[in-house]
């Protein structure tokens, strides 16, 4: 019964501490045949769950192209991920649905500049496609990455960003809220620094962004101000959500159906939805 | 295709609907405290498919229950472990007596949403191994509009076998689908002659009676276009005011289908639930940041009522209201969806 809705059990191979609130969660599918055979784009996510305390949407934050696992970064936030940081250990089991939703535009990005413009947490769905056109990195131009947090602590993928850093065909701006002791890097929130550090080509580039509601309000105005078409601002959306699958009525925003025809827009369709985020 | 018209008289549909029950795991409107519902019954003492008032709780419990298991599981430090959960206890063959047709338009509203792109095959599969019974009402009810929504009398097809009470005293039989139409070719009713030539005739005199006996009259184009213009209306907060939230318009409403996921455990076992929800609850669209896109209860009424008249339309071509008035006749401060949808497509567009 309920066939759509049953998850597959996978494995925590590794947990990463990214920051004080967020860890990364490594995993396999227990059935080696299933984890085989499973393949996502970047953008698309999975209805995770701890079992005995619920089901939750995250995206998936590693890329295909790094075979035999995949990622969630999950922010401890509200009741399922409060458990999932307090109860959830390697070798343990959580049930995995998915892959849902659509993913980055691939095609429309190739040959282009990649803009991506990330805040908090946000990076996390950004470092699935990030990870993606490193690994295909032909495809594309010129590739900066604009990341910003509160504080220094509050940066994830640390270790990766060191690596981004090593990488000389990649540009990558850190930047922080306020300035702290030992940090070198720019101070100030995004937006400000997209527009007074980063001074992106606004020709053949296309953004990719995702952060905080307040760091992508701002951070749309600023591309609007550089000059960016909102055909070529892309984003992804977070919303409540809980099938998936278009049925639960829970992520609709007019006829929309976030979790099937999103969660990945770009600002000149998120501006043609109601005004209801 | 065109299908069979049989004639028989009030003893004769007794007959069948007793032949019916005997052979056939049924459904029918069973009474409790005045009012129905549908329920199993094992004769036709028990239930009245022809229950003369509108039910108070749809059919939609028996093809997407209140409440199912998704999965149960046990989880020890030795490793987690999944079953699937028993038999479907819907999955039928069955047959439901005395579905109003409101309420059989609504499970064919419901398959558009159950049939795109994922598909629920639970869904399907209860509604393909169903012979649905509609006995045609004679009166409209004080909240009825169901005429007024796509009602279309000469091509019926949410029904299997609609059961027609003449002008003339018979009983018209009529088979609306292939399978309604196989099915009584196995279970014909006693008595029945092949029909007279006055049978579609008499149906359709029936047919006007029963129109000219609704208070509530729309033109649901008009209030489509119309709510579609006053998203940012005040008139959703005006028409809604009184609500409660109690959320019951929404579990016993023909259409809705909004869902939530949950789990329950004891100990080392649990069991993951499916079961109804709805737009009108403060936590629907509560997100674990603390952010809520529809914090306030007019925010939650425009969400409903425009999935309802603009959203359900745009996306699938169909309202998802059915016009069954039971929002209105169970809402405990008496708030219609007819009354709200015709406020706000009534209201000024500037606010």
């Amino acid at each position: 019964m309920e066939a759509l809705l049953v998850p597959s059990l996978a494995r925590i191979d590794r947990i990463i501490q990214e920051t004080p609130d967020v860890r990364t969660y490594r995993m396999k599918f227990k059935d080696d045949s299933l984890m085989e055979k499973f393949s996502w784009q970047p953008g698309q996510f999975v209805e995770f769950s701890l079992l005995g305390s619920g089901e939750c949407t995250f995206c998936i934050s590693s890329s295909v192209t790094r075979k035999g696992y995949f990622d969630c970064s999950i922010k401890r936030a509200g009741i399922v991920t409060a458990d999932i940081h307090s109860d959830l250990e390697e070798g343990d089991d959580v049930g995995i649905r998915g892959p849902y939703g659509n993913c980055f535009p691939l095609e429309d990005i190739k040959g282009k500049n990649l803009l991506f413009v990330g805040g908090g947490i946000g990076l996390a769905p950004l470092r699935s496609l990030i990870q993606y056109c490193i690994d295909n990195r032909g495809d594309y131009k010129d590739f900066t990455i604009l990341y910003g947090a509160r504080t220094s602590a509050d940066l994830c993928f640390k270790e990766e960003i060191e690596e981004w850093k090593k990488n000389t065909s990649i540009k990558v701006v850190l930047t922080i809220d306020k300035p702290e002791d030992t940090w070198k890097e720019n101070v100030g929130v995004v937006p400000k620094i997209l527009e007074e550090v980063v001074k992106p080509e606004i020709a053949n580039t296309k953004v990719i962004t995702c952060g905080p509601p307040i760091m992508i309000k701002y951070t749309l105005q600023s591309l609007d101000r550089l000059g960016f078409a909102p055909k070529d601002v892309i984003t992804t959306l977070e919303m409540k959500m809980q099938c998936g699958l278009g049925k639960c009525g829970r992520c609709n925003i007019g006829s929309t159906y976030i979790c099937k025809d999103g969660p990945v827009f770009t600002y000149e369709q998120l501006k043609a939805l109601p005004d209801e985020f | 295709m065109s299908f069979s018209t049989f004639v028989t008289d009030k003893n004769g549909l007794q007959k069948l609907y007793e032949a019916i029950i005997s052979k056939h795991e049924t459904f029918a409107p069973v009474e409790k405290f005045g009012k129905y519902d549908y329920k199993k019954v094992s004769s036709l003492e028990e239930c009245d498919p022809d229950s003369p008032i509108a039910m108070t709780m749809s059919v939609k419990p028996l093809f997407f229950p209140r409440s199912s298991k998704i999965i149960k599981y046990e989880a020890t430090s030795a490793g987690t472990t999944i079953h699937e959960t028993e038999q479907d206890q819907l999955a039928g063959p069955r047959v439901i007596l005395g579905v109003k047709h409101c309420d059989a338009r609504g499970l064919q509203v419901l398959e558009a949403v159950n049939k795109w792109d994922y598909i629920d095959s639970d869904f399907l599969k209860r509604r393909s191994n169903t012979v649905i019974f509609s006995t045609r009402c004679d009166k409209a009810d004080t909240h009825c509009f169901c005429t007024s929504l796509d009602y279309d009398v000469e091509n019926l097809d949410a029904m299997d076998v609609a059961i027609v009470s003449g002008p003339d005293g018979k009983i018209y039989i009529q088979a609306r689908t292939e399978k309604g139409e196989n099915f009584l070719n196995q279970n014909p009713a006693p008595g029945s002659q092949s029909p007279a030539p006055s049978a579609g005739e008499e149906m359709k005199k029936q047919y006007e009676g029963f129109m000219t006996s609704f208070r509530l009259k729309m033109d649901y184009k008009d209030v489509n276009e119309k709510m579609a213009k006053r998203f940012d209306s005040t008139a959703f907060e005006e028409a809604t005011r009184n609500c409660v939230s109690c959320n019951t318009c929404a579990f016993i409403c023909p259409t809705c289908h909004c869902f939530k996921i949950s789990d329950e455990k004891i100990k080392d076992t649990g069991v993951r639930y499916k079961s109804y929800d709805s737009c009108n609850n403060v936590y629907f669209t509560l997100e674990a940041g603390g952010h809520n896109p529809r914090p306030a209860k007019y925010r939650r009424w425009r969400q409903r009522s425009m999935h309802k008249f603009v959203y359900y339309k745009e996306r699938f071509g169909v309202n998802l209201c059915v016009g069954c008035g039971h929002c209105a006749i169970s809402c405990p401060v008496n708030i219609s969806i007819f009354e709200v949808v015709n406020h706000v497509a009534a209201a000024p567009t500037e606010v």
